[in-house]
C-alpha cells in the first residue's frame, strides 16, 4: 500500500510550555470555548497543517491517538464518579471522542467523511491501512491528525501505554494531507497489513540502506529510538524525514509482531 | 458497484439474543428496566433497556459479553478464514481501561502498584483478535451514535480494498453513569417510553447491547450495497429543523450505491424520539421519499444504544425481514407531518433495497443501503 504525502505539521513538547488555546484565539482567531486541551492541540495541529496546503471541503479527516481524551475523562471520573456530582453538559459531549475530530473539521471547514479512531496494536499504521482503503474506494484525499497528551499525573499514561515508570512520556499533534496522487507530492508512505517477526526484522535491517528508527516497544532492536515516548510517534518521524530530506524505515512492535513503515522522499 | 455481502449476525439486547428480540418484537412485548442517575439538585429514577444478566461496567465483564456474541460467528470460520478476518468495534463507551488506570494511580488512597500493559478503549478487539487467531489488524471507531455503522463502512473498504477477505464488525454500549448522567443534563432523556416521529414525543431511552455481523466476500442473500458518512450540521449536537443535512447524506448514499429512490422498499430511521432529532428526521424524509415510503424504528423495541446502534439494528432488520415483517413503530399516535407516518402494523415482506439511516452527536451523519435478494 502507497500513499503519497502532499503536506504535514508537527508538534511535540509540553504544553505547560507552550499556551496552545492562547495560540488558537490570537494567531487564527477561533473561539476555544467549551474545549478542553485534548481537542485545543488537536485543532492547533490542523490550523497548521492548513498554513502548508489547501484543504477541500470533502477531503476524509481521520483523527487517532494512543490513549485519545484521557484528559477529560480524568476528570470526569473524579467529579461524576468519585465525588458523585452531575456531569456538565459540555464535559459529557467532549468525551466522546468524535468531539475531537468535530472541532478539527469545523477548524478546516470540512463537510465531509470524519472518523476518530484507535488501534490497540499499531495505532499509526492501522489508521494508514484505514485511510490508504478508504481513498482507495472515494478516490479523494484524507487529512490525519495523529494526537498524544500527556496529562498529570502521568503514571496514568504510562500504565495505559505499557511503558516503564521511567519513561518521559509527551505531548505531541502531528497532521499529514494524505493521496494516492502523486501530483505535488512531498513524499510517500509504504506499508502493509503483514506482521514480521523478529528473525525477518534483522534480515531487513542488515539490507537496508534507510535510516532505521523503531519504537521505545522495540526492545530486542538495537537501533535509534527517540528519548521521548507517545504513541502515535511514527507520524512524528515521518514529519521529521521529511522536513530532514532523509528516506526512512520505522518500526513498530506490539507482541512481539513488528510491522514496518517506509517514507521516502520525493 | 462496491457492496460487499453480510455473512452472519448475532446479537445481545435489553430483549435476550437474536430470537429472543424477534419474538419480543413480533408479539410487541417489551422488557424495560430502570436506573438511578444523578441530576442537578437529586437523583432520579430513568426508563433503561438494559441486559437481563447484567454486565457489570469493567473490562472483564465487558470482554466477556462481547465474546459470548461473537463466538457462534467466529467459531464458523477456518483457522485460515480467520486469519484474513479483522476485527472492528464500534463503541461510545467510556474507557474503562483508562478509568481502571485512574483508579489505580491518581488517587493516594486507592494507590496500586505500578504495573504497565497497552490498554486502551481498543483492547477488546486486540484480546478477541488474539483468542480467535484473527488478524492482528484491530480498530475501534468512536463517532458517537454513527459508531457502529461507520465501523461496517470501514470493513466494506477494506474488504473492498483487498486488505481482508472479512471483517467482524462489532457495536458495543453498556449501562454508564457517566453517559446517563450527560444525556440526563442534556435533557435528552424520556421519563416513560419513546414515540418516534409522535407530536408528543418527549426523549430517548438508553439501551445496552453488543452486536455483531460478520462481512465479506462469501455469498449470501444479503449485502451492504454502500453508503455515505459525513460530518455536517448546525452545532455539535443538531442539525438544521430543516433536516437538509440529513436529506444530504441519504441522498449520497443512494448515489453511491447506485440505488434510485423508487427502489427503496423501506427505511429504517434513526428515530431516537427527541425534539429536535425526529423534526430533523421526519423533513429529511419528507425531501428524499414520497408519502408512500414504508418507515419504521427500531428503538422502541430495544431502546437506544447509542454506539452499539449501527450493527444492532441492522441485525434486528436483517433478522425482521428474514422472518418475513417490516416491524411496526410502536407508541406511534400522531405524527409530526401527518403525511408521513411510520408503519403502524407490521408490514409484510421477504426481500428488497433497505436504507437504514444513523445519525451522531459531533455532526456525524451516516446512511447505509442493504439489500437481500428472494432465495
Amino acid at each position: 500500500m502507497k500513499l503519497y504525502v502532499k503536506a504535514y505539521s508537527s508538534y511535540i513538547g509540553d504544553i505547560k510550555e507552550f499556551d496552545v488555546k492562547k495560540e488558537l484565539k490570537q494567531k487564527y482567531k477561533l473561539d476555544t470555548r467549551r474545549q478542553d486541551t485534548f481537542i485545543h492541540l488537536a485543532v492547533y495541529g490542523a490550523q497548521k497543517l492548513r498554513e502548508n496546503t489547501d484543504i477541500n471541503l470533502d477531503d476524509e479527516l481521520y483523527v487517532t491517538s494512543g490513549l485519545g481524551n484521557i484528559d477529560v475523562l480524568q476528570k470526569t471520573n473524579n467529579y461524576v464518579g468519585k465525588e458523585g456530582n452531575f456531569i456538565k453538559p459540555f464535559d459529557f459531549i467532549n468525551m466522546l471522542g468524535n468531539t475531537t475530530s468535530y472541532y478539527v473539521a469545523s477548524s478546516l471547514g470540512l463537510k465531509g467523511k470524519n472518523t476518530f479512531q484507535i488501534s490497540d496494536n499499531f495505532t499509526y499504521i492501522n489508521t494508514l491501512i484505514s485511510v490508504f482503503a478508504s481513498l482507495n474506494i472515494s478516490k479523494k484525499d484524507a487529512v490525519l491528525g495523529s494526537i498524544d497528551l500527556a496529562t498529570q499525573p502521568d503514571e496514568i499514561i504510562k500504565r495505559v501505554l505499557g511503558v516503564d515508570k521511567e519513561t518521559k512520556v509527551t505531548s505531541s499533534v502531528n497532521y499529514q494531507k494524505l493521496s494516492l496522487n502523486e501530483d505535488g507530492a512531498l513524499a510517500y508512505m509504504e506499508f502493509d497489513s503483514k506482521s514480521y517477526s523478529l528473525d525477518e526484522i534483522n534480515e531487513i535491517l542488515k539490507t537496508t540502506s534507510l535510516d532505521v528508527i523503531s519504537s521505545m516497544r522495540c526492545r530486542k532492536l538495537d537501533t535509534n529510538k527517540y528519548d521521548e515516548y507517545f504513541e502515535t510517534i511514527p507520524a512524528y518521524a515521518l514529519s521529521k524525514a521529511i522536513e530532514s530530506n532523509s528516506d526512512l524505515l520505522y518500526i513498530d512492535c506490539y507482541d512481539s509482531k513488528y510491522k514496518l513503515l517506509k517514507l521516502i522522499n520525493i | 458497484m462496491h457492496s460487499i455481502n453480510i455473512l452472519d449476525y448475532s446479537i445481545k439486547s435489553s430483549q435476550g439474543d437474536i430470537k429472543e428480540t424477534l419474538d419480543a418484537i413480533k408479539n410487541a412485548k417489551v422488557k424495560v428496566s430502570s436506573k438511578e442517575v444523578p441530576t442537578l439538585d437529586s437523583k432520579i429514577t430513568i426508563p433503561y433497556f438494559l441486559f437481563q444478566d447484567e454486565v457489570k461496567a469493567d473490562q472483564n465483564s465487558v470482554l466477556s459479553a462481547i465474546r459470548d456474541v461473537v463466538t457462534p460467528i467466529l467459531d464458523k470460520l477456518s483457522k485460515e478464514e480467520k486469519e484474513k478476518t479483522a476485527i472492528i468495534i464500534g463503541t461510545a463507551l467510556v474507557d474503562m481501561n483508562i478509568v481502571d488506570s485512574i483508579e489505580d494511580s491518581a488517587y493516594e488512597e486507592q494507590r496500586k502498584p505500578y504495573y504497565s500493559n497497552k490498554r486502551s478503549i481498543d483492547t477488546y478487539a486486540k484480546d478477541l483478535s488474539k483468542e480467535f487467531g484473527l488478524n492482528d489488524f484491530t480498530m475501534t471507531i468512536n463517532t458517537a451514535c454513527t459508531s457502529s455503522i461507520n465501523a461496517v463502512l470501514e470493513a466494506r473498504n477494506l474488504i473492498n480494498s483487498g486488505v481482508f477477505d472479512n471483517a467482524i464488525v462489532v457495536g458495543v454500549e453498556i449501562f454508564s453513569q457517566m453517559m446517563s448522567s450527560g444525556f440526563s443534563s442534556m435533557k435528552l432523556l424520556s421519563s416513560d417510553f419513546q414515540r418516534p416521529f409522535d407530536i408528543s414525543r418527549d426523549g430517548l431511552v438508553l439501551g445496552e447491547a453488543v452486536a455483531a455481523v460478520l462481512v465479506g466476500r462469501g455469498e449470501s442473500l444479503w449485502s451492504v450495497k454502500g453508503g455515505y458518512s459525513n460530518c455536517n450540521s448546525l452545532n455539535i449536537t443538531s442539525v438544521s429543523p430543516d433536516g437538509g443535512e440529513y436529506a444530504d447524506v441519504m441522498k449520497r448514499a443512494m448515489e453511491f450505491s447506485n440505488v434510485d429512490v423508487k427502489n427503496i422498499t423501506a427505511l429504517k430511521a434513526h428515530a431516537t424520539s427527541t425534539p429536535t432529532n425526529d423534526l430533523s428526521e421526519i423533513n429529511a424524509i419528507n425531501k428524499v421519499f414520497d408519502t408512500n415510503t414504508k418507515f419504521t424504528a427500531i428503538k422502541p423495541y430495544i431502546g437506544h444504544t447509542l454506539g452499539a446502534c449501527g450493527v444492532l439494528e441492522m441485525a434486528i432488520f436483517m433478522s425482521c425481514i428474514d422472518d418475513g415483517f417490516i416491524p411496526a413503530t410502536i407508541s406511534h399516535s400522531e405524527s409530526i407531518i401527518k403525511e408521513y407516518v411510520p408503519i403502524q402494523e407490521h408490514t409484510k415482506c421477504e426481500s428488497g433495497v433497505f436504507m437504514l439511516n444513523y445519525f451522531g452527536f459531533g455532526g456525524n451523519n451516516t446512511s447505509v443501503i442493504i439489500q437481500k435478494e428472494l432465495a
